[in-house]
């Protein structure tokens, strides 16, 4: 998931200094290089990676209630090393750790942020005592059955709800890109990214006392970078989806400033058999904006309608977001929820899945 | 068609009335800076007191992010970082690390830490601005919290420690502080700022000071409460309301100041607009005498006095404005070590500030332009022509102020018996100050009389220019109050500054008997308090204490050890008469305590009454036996035994261990402390402890030495205004002395002579009446402002410096009034020619 590795960036980097692309451009040296030909191992690479710049574990899922009523959760942990040295020891540690949760809910959307340094048990991501795969930021947590992230149970709290999932997932770990070489610029900027697409869940959303029974799917998406985006790239949208016949679909459009957009996704099979896709495999365009508000009184257009086309399997979709106010004002702000995957030919809805904009 | 006409006649009367300050621009520049300084003032210690309450508001922050409640451990002894990250990964998001702590640099200076992680800030506590408001906004927090770190210092805190820019303080535990930064956050006030990382390997600390909280709600609290380990304690932030309650009096006090220096400024306005009522006595019969109607003129009055109203209110908030920027920094000092107050440096200009000034400008002025100008106006035309009517009137008026003053001495006395709050106390003062300015005029009139009587008739020119007083005491009646007003103010405040440094110096002497003292953070001061046989130790002294609550203010219960030093050497204002060892009974119920003398001023409690204390959820009685005086706290203070406190109260925290030192000895203590692993740094010295207690008592009266200074000034300006004006107005009558073969060395005399003469009376007067007020401010305001007692230290030697002051003063006014009159005395002789004299 690219995803918001700029938000990283931003975010935790040289933060909201006054010329944010300056950052950007900015050279990765010091820091470990993403290179093709790295052969990706697990459990290793569930783990952090703090010789790279920025990293994440990012979830998001649509879920169900008995009464059919639609809910999205998306929660992330990203985790930042302000210098390329080594991590060090408790306070003087050089990792930073950013988290964000929201729940989409038929009532509302909530959403929280929160920050924390590395080396003093704040927060982290580690094969904890008994042997299970745990990344946590406070009381926020995804603690997996065994080393790996997946299966496993997904904890946290937005204000005073509390969310619990259960994460179980059978098909293998999708490696991105060419087997995880993720490229996102023609000038050689790229990321080393893995997914598990097929992640069936089941828990609950406790909110007051009450509990409300939630099943669905989610997609994790896991991704490390020193130097994660180009110059002249103002932002990307992003789209994953289920489709009702068992297949997943991500895509992705790195928007660039002279219009010739950097696209990239990926086709998982119901077994999990993945096929990449590039530019020539696919439209991906916005056809209607929306406006949104973003905090206080102001308001923003968003590209919430979109088409979605792979021509050469003769697959046509219009993705529709039923919930525009899913803005996220937070430090680094942008846009996240879920959408409906709608056949352009019959109007049907044919799948679910969640679509994240930023740099608007 | 009246009302045009009318308008016309108001316009020329007034243009008319307003052309006599182009012709005596010296004027108008008195009456602009008499405005000016009373109200420049008078309105920035208005501005700062403002300033300072509002900030209090704000004291359930914490560098701008909500602290509603604290998390502390009672014993002292901190907060291990895995029980703060426990209660994170429990939920408590709300709750955030806080150190706080004191160094000491190498060249003795104190410098206030207070360190947070700013990543650990729960985006509630950045309040409504949300994300805005977000310490990781901006991007220099980046290198603020990676080693090699960064202390950030405000403006204010850098000049006084002379900090800059880079520079790595070394302090005396042989650590520096990070790189300094000129920076500030909000509520930082003379603190450093810096990362905890940073803070912890500063200060060799690994715990915690505290945690702060944001506001929670009952449900939260409760399983906050619930889930908090036996040794931390939830505690609401009463910081608003505790600082609001303490620093009242300070505030008071500070008032009056202002009060004072505008009623100064006032004084000179009241002299121009005398010489420019006499200036203008001409204008305004021959205005009468044209026909102009009193109506018109009075209401020329009315909008001149609007215009200097509106000159003086925007020219003395601005100057004010700029003061308050000046001054506020030892008021913003004085607060956080007297209190802990954190007040910014942003001074912010309200619009009720600004209604407020022009309100307090336009009383004054008509007080002091329109009524006297109103009387002069209703004068009969003929009246006013009579030059010879000012001295009959003069000498009338003397008289009526001195019968005035006797119904202001009368209620001075009658409220003096009432004295409850330090307004009362102000009151009492003010009407003593203002009698005792409206007998002024009388005494140099008896005095100058009695000069008169004892000069033989031979000594021509002594009599003469003894008489010369008559003449010039009209005009300079009324600057000679304002001048004895300030001189009395500035002997009772200095006496009352002084009589506190003696009486906290000698205090600090005793307080202070032992010659090192440990901090209460170290570990194993429980070892060190033990005699070991040590040649060197010759007594120790482990306090403890606890915080609690007692009348609703904030109170500390002290556990000593009755038979150390500095206890059998505590000298006790008040103590029961049987209670020559106080702690003798120590099985008996009421249990004994000693209580501070707040406990009696402010708490209202008589030796020999009981106080209840609630320790462990129960009350217990408490008879008390003695006072001892506590100087510079605002708190209630109590001592009990150590074995009482320990056996009543849980989560007692050790304060600290006191060495007595043998002679010579001092060295080989500190290496002994050296090798029990304790830092440097983690004890000072006697004389570094009581050094830094007279600096911080030094800053928090340097403001009272700003305004003493600047009224001087003022009233200064306000007897060079008067002189001015009378010499011009006198200058036709110099001239006619200068024909009759007066020299200039002559005249010199003549007119020096008297006015050193009134201004030897009313210094003189001013003594007396400075001893009254130190009194009154020693024995009556400050113990109802702050519950304190000391005895008056009278000293003859500010009284010398006042004095040398005041006739350099004089003698410069009288030096600038010379040349002047050299300079016009021809045209003045010329003028006497074209007259046919």
């Amino acid at each position: 998931m690219l995803l918001l590795v700029l938000a990283m960036c931003f975010a935790v980097s040289d933060l909201f200094a006054a010329d944010n692309y300056q950052l950007l451009r900015s050279s990765p040296a010091g820091y470990a290089p993403v290179v093709p030909g790295k052969n990706i191992q697990f459990p290793r690479d569930h783990l952090p990676h703090s010789a790279f710049k920025i990293e994440w574990w990012y979830l998001t899922a649509n879920l169900t209630d008995d009464s059919g009523g639609e809910y999205g959760v998306h929660w992330t942990l990203f985790r930042q090393s302000m210098s390329p040295d080594e991590p060090g020891d408790s306070w003087s540690n050089n990792q930073i750790w950013m988290a964000h949760a929201a729940i989409s809910t038929p009532e509302g959307h909530l959403y929280e942020e929160r920050f924390a340094r590395g080396g003093i048990g704040q927060a982290g991501v580690q094969v904890n005592p008994e042997g299970a795969f745990s990344g946590w930021l406070d009381n926020w947590s995804l603690v997996g059955h065994s080393s790996a992230p997946v299966p496993g149970v997904l904890t946290f709290t937005v204000q005073d709800k509390r969310i619990e999932l259960n994460l179980n997932a059978v098909t293998p770990w999708v490696l991105q890109g060419e087997n995880g070489f993720s490229q996102k610029s023609e000038k050689g900027q790229a990321s080393y990214y893995y997914s598990q697409p097929h992640i069936s869940v089941v828990g609950s959303l406790i909110d007051a006392g009450s509990e409300i029974k939630l099943d669905g799917k989610a997609w994790l998406d896991r991704e490390w970078s020193s130097q994660p985006l180009a110059s002249d790239q103002p932002g990307w949208d992003w789209l994953s989806v289920h489709l009702d016949d068992g297949q997943a679909l991500m895509v992705y459009r790195l928007r660039q400033v002279n219009g010739k957009h950097w696209y990239s996704g990926t086709l998982v099979s119901a077994n999990g058999v993945s096929e990449s896709l590039s530019a020539v495999d696919m439209i991906f365009k916005p056809i209607q904006q929306a406006s949104v508000k973003i905090g206080g009184s102001a308001a923003r257009n968003l590209p919430l309608h979109w088409q979605l086309e792979l021509p050469g399997r003769g697959k046509q979709w219009i993705i529709k977001a039923p919930r525009p106010d899913h803005w996220l004002n937070t430090t680094f702000p942008y846009w996240e929820g879920p959408v409906k995957v709608i056949d352009a030919e019959s109007g049907l809805s044919v799948g679910d899945g969640y679509l994240e904009l930023t740099g608007y | 068609m009246m009302f045009p006409e009318t308008l016309r006649q108001l316009t020329w009367v007034l243009l008319t009335l307003l052309s006599h300050y182009r012709r005596h621009p010296g004027q108008s520049a008195f009456m602009a800076i008499g405005l000016l300084t009373g109200v420049a003032l008078w309105s920035s210690v208005q501005l700062i007191n403002d300033h300072a309450k509002a900030s209090y508001g704000e004291a359930d922050q914490l560098l701008g992010a909500e602290s509603a409640y604290w998390i502390r451990n009672p014993d002292g002894g901190g907060i291990p970082v895995e029980e703060y990250i426990s209660l994170r990964l429990q939920g408590f998001a709300q709750v955030y690390p806080v150190v706080e702590s004191r160094v000491l640099t190498t060249s003795g200076e104190v410098i206030p830490i207070i360190a947070v992680d700013l990543l650990a800030l729960p985006p509630a506590a950045y309040g409504s601005g949300g994300m805005a408001n977000s310490p990781l906004a901006g991007d220099s927090w980046l290198p603020f919290i990676q080693p090699g770190y960064q202390s950030w210092y405000s403006a204010e805190l850098a000049e006084r420690l002379n900090i800059l820019p880079g520079d790595e303080v070394v302090l005396s535990n042989g650590r520096k502080m990070p790189p300094a930064l000129i920076q500030s956050r909000s509520q930082q006030g003379f603190r450093a700022f810096m990362d905890i990382g940073a803070a912890f390997s500063v200060l060799a600390e690994e715990n915690l000071s505290y945690l702060a909280v944001t506001a929670l709600d009952d449900t939260t609290r409760a399983k906050l409460e619930s889930t908090l380990p036996p040794n931390l304690r939830l505690v609401k932030n009463r910081q608003v309301l505790d600082l609001t309650q303490l620093t009242e009096s300070l505030h008071t006090h500070l008032a009056a100041m202002g009060l004072l220096s505008f009623a100064v400024g006032l004084f000179i306005v009241f002299n121009a607009v005398r010489f420019s009522l006499l200036s203008r006595q001409g204008t305004f019969n021959t205005l009468r005498e044209m026909g102009a109607s009193v109506q018109v003129i009075g209401a020329a009055i009315i909008l001149e006095t609007i215009g200097w109203s509106l000159i003086g209110t925007v020219g003395g908030l601005m100057s004010g404005y700029v003061l308050s920027g000046v001054l506020l920094p030892t008021v913003a000092g004085t607060l956080q070590s007297l209190y802990g107050a954190i007040v910014e440096s942003d001074i912010e200009l309200g619009l009720n500030q600004m209604l407020l000034a022009w309100l307090m400008t336009l009383l004054g002025l008509v007080l002091a332009l329109a009524g006297p100008l109103w009387h002069r106006l209703r004068m009969n035309v003929i009246e006013g022509r009579s030059g010879s009517l000012m001295w009959q009137q003069d000498e009338r008026a003397r008289m009526v102020m001195m019968w005035s003053s006797l119904p202001l001495f009368a209620l001075a006395l009658a409220c003096f018996y009432r004295i409850e709050t330090v307004v009362d106390g102000f009151v009492v003062l003010t009407l003593i100050l203002f009698a005792a300015a409206l007998v002024l005029p009388v005494s140099i009139q008896f005095v100058n009389s009695m000069v008169l009587n004892r000069l033989s008739r031979r000594n021509w020119k002594l009599r003469w220019a003894a008489s010369d007083a008559f003449a010039q005491l009209p005009q300079l009646r009324v600057a000679l109050m304002a001048l004895l007003l300030t001189l009395t103010a500035n002997i009772g405040v200095t006496t009352l500054v002084n009589s506190f440094r003696d009486a906290l110096s000698n205090w600090l002497e005793i307080r202070l008997s032992a010659d090192i003292y440990i901090q209460r953070t170290v570990g194993n001061i429980d070892t060190l308090a033990v005699t070991d046989g040590s040649e060197w130790r010759i007594a120790s002294h482990q306090r403890t204490g606890v915080s609690t609550r007692w009348r609703g203010r904030p109170a500390i219960v002290q556990g000593v050890d009755v038979s150390a030093p500095d206890i059998v050497d505590m000298q006790l204002p008040e103590q029961l008469s049987d209670a020559s060892a106080p702690w003798a009974s120590l099985s008996v119920d009421p249990q004994p305590i000693l209580a501070n003398e707040q406990v009696k001023h402010l708490g209202q409690v008589a030796l020999g009454e009981t106080v209840r204390l609630e320790s462990a959820g129960q009350q217990y009685s408490y008879v008390i036996v003695g006072f001892f005086h506590d100087y510079g706290t605002p708190y209630y203070r109590f001592y009990l035994p150590s074995d009482v406190v320990k056996q009543r109260w849980q989560n007692v925290r050790s304060e600290g261990l006191a060495l007595w030192v043998a002679p010579g000895m001092l060295e080989m203590a500190e290496q002994t402390l050296i090798e029990k692993g304790i830092d440097p740094g983690e004890w000072i010295r006697q004389a570094d402890i009581k050094r830094v207690s007279l600096e911080i008592f030094d800053r928090t009266f340097q403001i009272t030495a700003a305004l003493n200074s600047l009224t001087l000034v003022v009233a200064g300006v306000a007897l060079l205004a008067a002189l001015l004006a009378v010499h011009q107005q006198r200058l036709p009558e110099y001239a006619h002395w200068y024909s009759l073969g007066v020299t200039f060395q002559e005249w010199f005399k003549l007119v020096a002579f008297p006015l050193l003469l009134m201004v030897m009376v009313t210094g003189l007067l001013a003594i007396p009446l400075g001893w009254v007020l130190s009194w009154m401010l020693v024995y009556k305001l400050n113990v109802v402002a702050f519950g304190w007692t000391m005895p008056l230290v009278w000293s003859w030697m500010p009284v010398m410096q006042l004095a040398m002051v005041t006739v350099m003063v004089v003698i410069s006014a009288l030096a600038i009034v010379a040349l002047q009159v050299r300079r016009r005395l021809p045209v003045a002789l010329k003028q006497l020619g074209g007259m046919g004299l």
